[in-house]
């Protein structure tokens, strides 16, 4: 007779500890490969030929893909705990669109995809952290470009409504499923097309733009749209001069 | 092109010997006399008997971890001017000013900074005795 398989409870509190060692130890012999890969890469062993600097540098970028998910993981496992760290500062969010804009022009491209905003002229700064509000978008962005069937066209407007900013993000996507909704913004969820067309997604953007927004004491929500797609809204506290 | 005159020596403390070998062979290619040690507690006492030019400090260290090892470095008057670089995987906000506020000249997340850029980091901050 097969023995009887048994499931484990493992507390939330354990989960954390797990994934926060497990990434640390993950960490140091990737850090070891990484290391190797740029001695070869700089000639320390011996001439390398252009074909084999090519191998080692898509070795190496893998390398550090392979860190951002461990580096995602690890927010995770702060946000859980209640550690995640936040740096408040004035920012003006029309810059971080414009620059996420600009540093994801090709790759936006490549995905057959066309984002239109523009950047308005008076637009109050907000009190956020820089380095998040950056991934915050950029997570917005990302999804909105990657989950499409055909031309996607995506549209994104800032604006001031009483003492915030609102940011929002119309795609004309494939959509979230009805049934789906209530589990948007947790932790690895994924519906089956996202699945489909993006076998890599983590499942963690919105999970970690929720708490984000939500620690910078912002409101974060969405709405399916008349015709195809979603639009993404978070809105974001002025800050006081 | 390494240092002229007498070879700089360089003190790693760090528990995984695959980093140390390929630090070894970088740093030695650049001229540096290197010297290692495996937890923190042999590092201390290299640091004393050594007298390095530069400690390259891993935090999380077996027998005492490297922010130890550091405050100890700090306690002692003929160990409290040896330049210190943190090389870690530890790269939350809080480590880094902890490790910056007990003195370390630089603090360095394995995972962003090349082989490369830490060898000019070692440059920049080897101290000539």
């Amino acid at each position: 007779m097969a023995p009887k398989s048994k499931k484990i409870e493992i507390s939330e509190e354990r989960t954390v500890e797990i994934v926060s060692v497990v990434a640390h130890q993950l960490k140091t012999p990737i850090s070891v490969i990484k290391g190797y890969l740029e001695a070869l890469m700089s000639g320390d062993c011996g001439k390398v030929t252009p074909a084999q600097k090519e191998y080692l540098s898509d070795a190496l970028e893998n390398i550090k893909r392979i860190f951002d998910f461990i580096d995602t993981l690890l927010e995770v496992s702060r946000i859980e705990d209640k550690k995640l760290s936040i740096k408040l500062g004035p920012v003006d969010l029309g810059k971080v669109t414009t620059k996420v804009l600009k540093n994801f022009s090709h790759w936006i491209e490549a995905n057959n995809c066309e984002v239109v905003f523009k950047k308005p002229e008076k637009l109050p700064k907000v009190l956020t952290d820089p380095v998040r509000i950056y991934q915050v978008v950029q997570n917005f962005i990302a999804n909105a470009v990657v989950y499409k069937e055909g031309r996607g066209r995506v549209e994104i407007k800032l604006k001031q409504k009483g003492n915030n900013v609102l940011f929002i993000c119309k795609d004309n996507g494939f959509g979230v499923p009805k049934k789906d909704f209530r589990k948007i913004f947790s932790k690895f969820h994924r519906s089956a097309k996202a699945m489909n067309l993006d076998p890599s997604g983590s499942g963690l953007g919105l999970f970690i733009n929720k708490a984000v927004i939500e620690l910078n004491k912002g409101k974060i929500w969405f709405e399916k749209n008349k015709g195809k797609g979603m639009t993404f809204y978070f809105s974001l506290p002025i800050k006081k001069s | 092109m390494p240092p002229k005159g007498k070879k700089q020596k360089v003190l790693m403390i760090e528990e995984d010997h695959f980093l140390r070998k390929i630090y070894r062979n970088k740093l030695t290619l650049a001229g540096f006399e290197f010297i290692e040690a495996i937890n923190g507690m042999e590092g201390l006492n290299k640091v004393i008997f050594e007298k390095p030019n530069l400690v390259l400090l891993d935090l999380i260290l077996p027998r005492k971890n490297g922010f130890d090892v550091l405050v100890g470095m700090k306690k002692n008057e003929k160990t409290k001017n040896i330049p210190v670089i943190i090389l870690s995987n530890l790269g939350q906000e809080s480590d880094i000013k902890r490790g910056l506020s007990l003195g370390a000249k630089e603090y360095l997340v394995k995972s962003e900074i090349s082989l490369s850029g830490v060898v000019e980091k070692v440059k920049k901050w080897a101290k000539n005795k």
